[in-house]
């Protein structure tokens, strides 16, 4: 198969979008989104094996889209290692995310638009993944955004999720808005927007120029991460990520564990060559370091389920670009995100089908003894969580350790909190499994477990999730562009001891407890109320406009205050004058007479607005006949 | 008299815009507008093949294919002002142009 | 010779009609002009050799909005409309003036240019020596339909789509609201 077969990655989803946006019936609906993505599935591994066995970079450009000038946009698309497996990965998991919500949706009146929504969120994705060109791979990451919204926002009779929705599309537009100016700037910069262009490309020629006294490759790599900022959920933009909870289950694993939040680590992978020449690579790391270390904290404190799985997520995004931002390429992040897809789609599907298992209820305090109730579900589950604590040869292990191995060898201090967080990792995962899977039920009805449908792919993430990095991950670094790199002994032995320590310590603290009743000694306020970076952001970007329409109405009041004062000194003055000239003439010339020109002036301003169609168009015309004039004899 | 020149269909074009634009802006008949709309239209049209014809390219076609979609434009422009002529009427019981000023804030 | 004769009648045609159309009282006499107006530009553009789009012209104007504009003018009971004098004067004069400034703005420089003899701003093409010699005189159809099927096939699809568009959102647009049995509007 040729590469030209490449764009029917992205254009299969988006043809299953189209065909399902007007469907009723969910079950057909589900049934072509699930055909569309098992082609693209089928098509990107082939493409996988085409990248494998080229290993560079191959490029296909389909269509001009701009030709301005010399200047041209085109819809290209980009065939290496990275992209394939990107594509095969999100594919993938997307296809397990689609059999589930066929199960896990099947009862919504909706389900045939929410499949419309996925989809058209898969080819976004896949869009984003395979372009060769800034703008489209911009364009792809909007679309992502929109159906983001939409799919967060899905039960919009619900308040809270009408607001996540809102809340996740603005947070990430902030970013958007850096990565815009990025763009922008690269095109002024380098004349080109493609990615690999036979060697005239943007990563292929990196542009030299300075803007503004800085480095025109730093200025770029600046703005770009802006974006990857806000779409991967990094410190200061992370705060849509877990609100973004309020969505459906299946929604969850697909935007905020496997795809959508990789794509601000994908985008600086991609973009690497530009972080490289900009020296930024260690904002990037220092940036993803707080983040990860931050956000595991608050995930100590949480007690909705699924929070607790976002905070990590938030944390493990921390780590890739902790990843990325210490290592000579962008293999090590990039190798994370991958086990991290996996491993994280199955936990958050996991919990949906616990959460489904405990007739909706989403309180940790309110679950307990699932363990044996839902026996595949649990299994599956720990799977997931042991690759989360990077359990000794799971595939998080191993992807973990490349992290901290590359943090290790640039930034010592780096190392230390990425271990820390890891720690806290262990520490939060094993509280989570203690509260939900031991001990005796603490809800009002008893668990179930689900139909098979929900559970088969969670086994067959299991499986990935356990296996995927002591298999495939030698080859898949070094396809990536990694350098073999040393296995210092203390990063192995810290590794070991985190995770198990960790672990170990959850259990010491959790397992004897009477968790329905007592308090949580971990769960402190700061931690429970996220370090109050919602109330941080009330109290300081919403003061900022209170401040602004404070200032605003004071400006105001302070122009009324001088008019009055005007009016009052003419008002002296008229008096004044009045009892030694003439009344009228003094009335004439300036009270009465200036308030009479006012308000004849004012009666022509209002004379425009007659409402009358054709006193409209004679404006245009006379508008028009000014132009004209102008163009002809004026010009020059 | 010489040959016809560009200039003869131009200025005959210029002159149509004029009566077109005289209809627009005088008449308060939402029909009448629409006439004159359609006349500002031909005139136009009458541009885009005179500049075809005299052009250096007539082989291109390029002035007949954009008179027709000018053309096709300029029909569903109409089918949808009249429809909307007839909405309005049902409405305000009126096509007069001045007593149809609620854009006007009262 | 012949050309010249033929230009001035339907100039004088497409001028007078136009004329027509946008003062008569009566509507539907207007309409009548109109469709004078479209017939004579119809002529020149048969003058032009562009015999496809003359046949549009007949089709699409003449046929299609000619009736339509006699339906709509039967729907709203209007046969006569406004009276010009009613306009009032200040109305008129600003009209007029405008009506006759824009034109002016488009033909005086041409005629300026002419006196002062400078290169015009556009260079225009004296008559094409390939249409002048009758050499493609030979009906443009043919020609027509290959590039409208070829290179501008896609716009010609959006077109008809806009078409569709127009179609149905003219009825919707038109259609009388009804009353259900609960007594509610169903809209359009």
């Amino acid at each position: 198969m040729s590469t030209e077969k490449l764009a029917l990655i992205p254009l299969l989803p988006l043809l299953a979008a189209v065909l399902t946006c007007g469907m009723r019936c969910g079950r057909r609906a589900a049934a072509v989104a699930i055909g569309a993505m098992s082609l693209s599935l089928a098509i990107a591994l082939v493409m996988l094996a085409n990248a494998w066995a080229h290993g560079g970079v191959q490029t296909v450009s389909l269509a001009d889209w701009l030709v301005v000038g010399a200047a041209k946009i085109q819809f290209s698309l980009l065939l290496d290692p990275l992209s394939a497996c990107m594509a095969a990965m999100v594919t993938f998991v997307g296809l397990l995310i689609f059999i589930y919500s066929s199960g896990y949706m099947k009862d919504d009146p909706r389900c045939a638009r929410f499949f419309c929504y996925l989809s058209l969120f898969a080819a976004g994705m896949l869009g984003l993944v395979l372009a060769n060109n800034l703008l489209l791979l911009f364009m792809s990451w909007e679309i992502v955004g929109v159906a983001s919204y939409l799919l967060i926002g899905f039960w919009f009779h619900k308040p809270a999720a009408a607001a996540a929705g809102k809340k996740a599309f603005i947070v990430t537009r902030i970013g958007d808005m850096g990565f815009l100016i990025g763009i922008l700037l690269a095109f002024t910069q380098a004349g080109t927007l493609e990615l690999f262009d036979n060697g005239n490309g943007l990563l292929e020629k990196i542009p030299t120029g300075v803007v503004w006294g800085i480095g025109a490759a730093k200025l770029i790599s600046l703005f770009l991460f802006c974006g990857a900022i806000g779409k991967s959920g990094q410190l200061p933009l992370h705060v849509w990520l877990p609100d973004a909870m309020e969505g459906p289950t299946p929604v969850s694993a697909l935007i905020h564990a496997a795809t959508m939040v990789a794509a601000g680590v994908f985008l600086v992978a991609r973009t690497f060559p530009l972080f490289v020449e900009g020296q930024t690579l260690p904002l990037v790391a220092w940036v993803g370091g707080l983040t990860a270390f931050v956000a595991a904290l608050i995930a100590l404190g949480q007690y909705d389920i699924k929070r607790i799985l976002a905070y990590s997520t938030v944390s493990q995004l921390g780590l890739m670009m902790v990843g990325l931002g210490t290592a000579a390429t962008g293999a090590v992040g990039m190798f994370h995100l991958f086990t991290h897809a996996f491993f994280k789609a199955l936990l958050f599907l996991g919990a949906g089908s616990i959460i489904h298992g405990c007739h909706e209820e989403q309180d940790i305090r309110r679950m307990g003894g699932i363990a044996r109730a839902m026996p595949i579900t649990t299994a599956a589950y720990l799977c997931g969580a042991l690759a989360l604590v990077a359990f000794p040869f799971t595939s998080g292990y191993f992807s973990k350790d490349a992290v901290l191995i590359s943090a290790y060898g640039a930034d010592r201090n780096l190392f230390y909190l990425c271990a820390l967080t890891s720690l806290i990792t262990a520490l939060y995962v094993t509280r989570q499994c203690v509260y939900v899977f031991i001990g005796t039920h603490r809800g009002a009805q008893a668990p179930h477990e689900s139909p098979p449908v929900l559970t088969a792919p969670l086994v067959i993430l299991a499986a990935f999730a356990l296996g995927l990095g002591g298999l495939a991950g030698n080859s898949l670094l070094a396809k990536l562009g990694a350098k073999h790199s040393e296995h210092p002994f203390a990063v192995i032995a810290t590794s070991w001891a985190v995770a198990l320590g960790g672990m170990l310590l959850g259990w010491v603290i959790y397992a004897r407890r009477d968790l329905g009743r007592t308090t949580d000694p971990l769960a402190l306020s700061a931690l429970a109320n996220k370090f109050y970076f919602d109330e941080l952001y009330a109290a300081t970007v919403g003061r900022l406009w209170t401040a602004l329409t404070w200032l605003v109405v004071m400006l105001q009041e302070l122009l009324a205050g001088v008019c009055e004062l005007g009016v009052q000194l003419t008002q002296a003055t008229g008096q004044f004058f009045a009892r030694s000239v003439d009344v009228r003439l003094i009335d004439e010339l300036t009270m009465d007479g200036l308030a009479r020109r006012f308000h004849k002036g004012g009666e022509v301003a209002t004379g425009f607005q007659t409402g009358l169609l054709s006193g409209y168009l004679r404006w245009i015309a006379l508008g028009a006949l000014a132009v004209g004039v102008f163009v002809h004899w004026l010009w020059k | 008299m010489s040959n016809l020149t560009l200039e003869h269909y131009l200025i005959l074009s210029a002159v149509l815009l004029g009566i077109g634009l005289l209809g627009v802006f005088t008449r308060r008949n939402v029909i009448v507008v629409l006439f004159s709309i359609e006349i500002l239209f031909n005139a136009a049209n009458l541009n885009f093949i005179a500049f075809w014809r005299f052009g250096d390219q007539p082989e291109a076609l390029m002035g007949p294919i954009f008179a027709l979609f000018a053309i096709a434009v300029a029909a569903a422009e109409v089918a949808v002002g009249l429809a909307l002529v007839i909405a309005v009427y049902r409405h305000f019981k009126t096509v007069d142009l001045e007593k149809l000023d609620t854009l006007k804030e009262e | 010779m012949i050309e010249q004769v033929a230009f001035y009648i339907l100039s004088a045609v497409a001028v007078l009609g136009a004329l027509l159309a946008v003062s008569r009282r009566n509507l539907v006499h207007g309409v009548f002009a109109l469709l004078l107006f479209f017939a004579a530009l119809s002529g020149l553009f048969v003058m032009l050799l562009a015999d496809y789009v003359a046949a549009v012209q007949v089709l699409v104007y003449i046929g299609a909005v000619g009736i339509l504009l006699l339906f709509t003018i039967m729907l709203t009971e209007h046969v006569t409309g406004d009276d010009l004098r009613r306009l009032g004067v200040r109305g008129w004069f600003w009209g007029l003036l405008l009506a006759v400034a824009v034109p002016a703005v488009l033909i005086l420089p041409a005629v300026l240019n002419e006196k002062s003899a400078k290169a015009a701003p556009i260079v225009v093409a004296q008559g094409n020596p390939a249409l002048a010699n009758n050499a493609t005189q030979a009906n443009t159809v043919k020609a027509l339909g290959k590039v409208l099927m070829e290179k501008y096939v896609v716009p010609l699809e959006v077109l008809a789509l806009l078409l569709t568009a127009a179609l149905i959102g003219a009825v919707a647009v038109a259609h009388a609201p009804e009353k259900d049995a609960s007594g509610k509007d169903t809209p359009a």
